[in-house]
């Protein structure tokens, strides 16, 4: 039998949130942002080939207050990402996928990664 | 990949939606490449500190040396397989019929283009200097 398509997503307007629900929604939403973020990993990297001017206008760019903000902002995507990735793991071995164990473990990949992200900016940016 | 289904087929609880195989093979190779990038993260995040560190000079002698290329370059590739994977999931739950093979087509065309250039330009570093 040939494979019908699956059916779309049902609006997310009629589900009252759930700390599981939310969390999955913020890692599409981190995923998608990494996707357009490689742009960025990109530029950077076509800057060191190019050299020159170009170089330094691109780390004047990375340097400013504001990359620096989304560079900031770009490390906690990245880790909560990764975490979530990790916490997909667990569940795929179908552990803590009880009420209480999935939703620590979704607290836990929160904590994570603000932890994650303050540590790295802390020691190597801040008080270096 | 096909038309949408109908209220009958979606009522029906056994019935079976995309390709079997190709959707296994979809989610094992989500799985691989991410566990790969746990990887990839930890070697960005020394990257980019240690360039952080480093002045104009040192910035370019680093991104020059073989380790961070090499990185880089495998760093490229697997996320590029990882990233069009994952649009693919957020394309099949809403997009349907032709918008979702012209999204599916985008997809491709994003993702190769972010990889040629930065292989290209990786490549430049490493041979040409």
């Amino acid at each position: 039998m040939a494979p019908s398509s699956r059916p779309l997503s049902p609006h997310l307007s009629v589900y009252r949130f759930t700390l599981t629900m939310t969390m999955s929604i913020v890692h599409r939403a981190t995923g998608i942002a990494l996707y357009g973020g490689t742009l960025l990993l990109l530029l950077w990297v076509l800057a060191a080939a190019i050299g020159g001017d170009f170089f330094n206008c691109v780390n004047w760019l990375f340097g400013s207050w504001f990359g620096q903000l989304v560079l900031f902002g770009y490390t906690w995507v990245l880790f909560h990402h990764m975490l979530g990735g990790v916490r997909h793991f667990i569940w795929d071995f179908t552990k803590a996928m009880d009420p209480v164990g999935r939703e620590l473990l979704v607290r836990l990949q929160l904590g994570a990664s603000i932890a994650l992200t303050l540590i790295v900016w802390a020691i190597f940016v801040w008080f270096k | 990949m096909s038309e949408k289904p109908s209220a009958a087929q979606i009522r029906n609880p056994k019935t079976h939606y995309g390709n079997a195989k190709a959707s296994t093979r979809h989610f094992i190779t989500q799985r691989i490449t991410g566990a790969i990038n746990i990887i990839f993260t930890l070697f960005l995040v020394w990257l980019v500190v240690s360039l952080a560190g480093a002045d104009a000079t040192g910035k370019l002698a680093l991104m020059h040396s073989p380790v961070a290329a090499i990185g880089l370059m495998a760093l490229f590739v697997v996320v590029a397989i990882h990233m069009r994977n994952g649009m693919r999931d957020v394309i099949e739950d809403y997009f349907d019929g032709a918008s979702e093979r012209l999204a599916m087509a985008a997809n491709t065309a994003f993702t190769l283009f972010v990889l040629v250039i930065a292989l290209v330009a990786l490549a430049k570093l490493v041979f040409w200097g």
